[in-house]
């Protein structure tokens, strides 16, 4: 499901970065998210117009997916990283072990992001008292970062979560 | 499995300046987690009247459950005290934080969020002047005749991660690029309008291994311990608080790399003939910096200025950039555009009157007279330090 069409058919990024590992792993522990988004983004961040600047951005959007992938996912199977760059656009390709139910998460929080009434649901949901909803992180990218989604491969046992990100063209800094 | 520690931060709470601050990366996994920073930020609440400041320029990384345990304790205090305004600093340099924070606004008019941005140097804005762009393009390639050499004498060699702090338009940081072609290199300045010239420069040049980055010298986001070899060139003397800039020199340094800085003092340009009234104008140059908070008679302070920040193994020596280093019309046009600078637009700033201008700007012209004179020599002292981070 494309959110937003733009550049996610297309197949011309190089592969930056990929991270292969049991899920089990990855979700051992919390601070996995922090560690591999921040490193992520000082590795390719380097050759960027602003390094420093830009590993910001991008460890802050990866970060958000990662969570999100740490608090939605199912047991077993392997999860995958992969960080691709085509000139302004850094593409990030998760593969999720998901089941039946988690897939329907995923497919359905992508969905959402198109609502024209995004932003205000991503406001008044950071703003609330009820508990954190999961696909936070997803509205966020697309509320600040602009990020576009697509999900594909859902066979009942992974779906492949795909976001693209230009972060120094977008409105980003404000 | 290895442990991996949470991110690091640290809070502060300034009674003084009712700022509560809070540095570094806030990811928790739980609510609970943030129970220590937001009982602080209660206590802070607690103790202040008027305005408290919630300084978050230096938090790097946050969270959506941090920003909504955060968020969710500003609105309750801007809603429980209606005596009180809150006033979130955040930085562009950090990227995503202004626009996360400013919906806040919405919720609470109480509830301010304030960019801190430019207003940062006093005179950046005399730097930033397109006009003065070729002057100190024509300075780099002077000093740069002396620096070249004097550089190795103070621990620079290839390889090193080196950061250029202050990098301005750039050209130190290409010159020494193509000089000593560093594994790393780092170009800092908090001028867009410069680092827009910089990338301009390298990409011209051919050169492609510089990171050119925004931000505060004062308050950098480069983490610490990172650089072998830190330079910081005619920077403390155009900034009120040198002292902040040092701290920061020596934090991105590694322990047992060198922090490396120059700086003038201007009342020893000299130049003869003329000598008496080329003296006058530059004990004024001194007194017209010192209006605008510079200090630039700096340079024979650094060893002390270093040694205070930490340093240790401090060596300085001075060079003199002279009518004799090349076309003695490249010392003319620096002469020139810091007359049209000092006895220009800072002395219309500042309010003198035409007979002082026109003294001001008379000693200029002798010392631009005695660099084009056949039998004539004018002087530009330089003075350089460097010290060693201690292990």
């Amino acid at each position: 499901m494309d959110s937003s069409g733009g550049k996610l058919e297309t197949s011309s990024f190089s592969l930056l970065f990929e991270l292969d590992m049991p899920i089990e792993g990855f979700s051992s522990n919390w601070a996995h998210c922090d560690k591999i988004s921040t490193y992520a983004a000082r590795m390719i961040g380097h050759n960027r117009r602003d390094s420093l600047l830009y590993s910001n951005l991008f460890s802050s959007a990866f970060n958000e997916l990662l969570e999100t992938v740490f608090r939605s996912h199912h047991g077993g199977g392997n999860f995958v990283c992969r960080v691709l760059r085509d000139g302004d656009t850094d593409r990030i390709e998760l593969t999720i072990p998901c089941d039946e139910g988690l897939g329907r998460f995923y497919t359905t929080s992508v969905a959402s992001l198109s609502d024209v009434d995004r932003e205000e649901k991503y406001r008044a949901a950071l703003l609330s008292d009820a508990p954190l909803t999961p696909g936070i992180g997803l509205m966020e990218l697309a509320v600040d970062y602009a990020a576009e989604f697509k999900i594909s491969d859902f066979d009942g046992r992974a779906i492949r979560l795909t976001t693209d990100l230009i972060l120094e063209e977008s409105d980003v800094r404000c | 499995m290895l442990k991996i520690p949470a991110p690091a931060h640290s809070l502060r709470f300034d009674e003084n300046n009712q700022e509560f601050s809070i540095i570094g990366a806030l990811r928790p996994q739980h609510d609970d987690d943030m129970r220590n920073c937001i009982e602080m930020l209660r206590d802070a609440v607690s103790r202040v009247r008027g305005t408290l400041y919630i300084n978050v320029k230096r938090l790097v990384r946050l969270n959506n459950i941090a920003f909504r345990a955060l968020a969710s304790s500003v609105v309750a205090a801007a809603t429980e005290r209606s005596d009180l305004k809150l006033v979130i600093v955040t930085s562009s340099v950090v990227g995503w934080a202004t626009k996360k924070f400013r919906p806040l606004m919405q919720v609470n008019p109480r509830i301010v969020v304030e960019e801190y941005d430019a207003d940062f140097y006093p005179g950046q804005a005399f730097v930033e002047d397109s006009d003065i762009i070729g002057l100190l393009r024509t300075q780099t390639n002077m000093t740069w005749r002396h620096e070249q050499g004097i550089l190795p004498r103070h621990g620079l060699k290839p390889g090193m991660a080196v950061a250029d702090i202050c990098c301005g338009i750039g050209d130190f940081a290409v010159l020494l690029h193509k000089a000593f072609a560093p594994g790393r290199m780092v170009a800092l300045d908090h001028s867009r309008p410069s680092l827009d010239y910089a990338r301009g420069v390298a990409e011209e040049f051919g050169i492609s291994g510089i990171e050119y980055v925004y931000g505060d010298a004062s308050e950098m986001l480069l983490e610490d311990n990172q650089f072998d070899f830190v330079t910081c060139r005619h920077a403390l003397q155009v900034f009120d608080r040198p002292e902040l800039i040092l701290k920061e020199l020596f934090r991105i340094c590694k322990p047992g790399g060198r922090v490396y800085v120059t700086n003038e003092k201007n009342s020893h340009c000299l130049g003869e003939p003329r000598g008496e009234s080329i003296q006058w104008t530059y004990n004024e140059v001194a007194k017209i910096l010192s209006y605008f908070n510079h200090d630039i008679e700096i340079g024979p302070k650094s060893r002390r200025l270093m040694m205070d920040a930490g340093f240790s193994n401090v060596r300085m020596e001075s060079f003199m950039v002279t009518n004799m280093d090349g076309d003695p019309q490249d010392f003319a046009d620096i002469i020139t555009a810091w007359r049209d600078l000092f006895a220009g637009k800072m002395s219309q700033m500042r309010g003198d009157d035409e007979a002082f201008t026109a003294r001001f700007r008379q000693g200029f012209d002798d010392h631009i007279f005695a660099a084009l004179h056949p039998k004539g020599y004018a002087g530009w002292p330089i003075w350089v330090a460097s010290g060693t981070k201690p292990l």
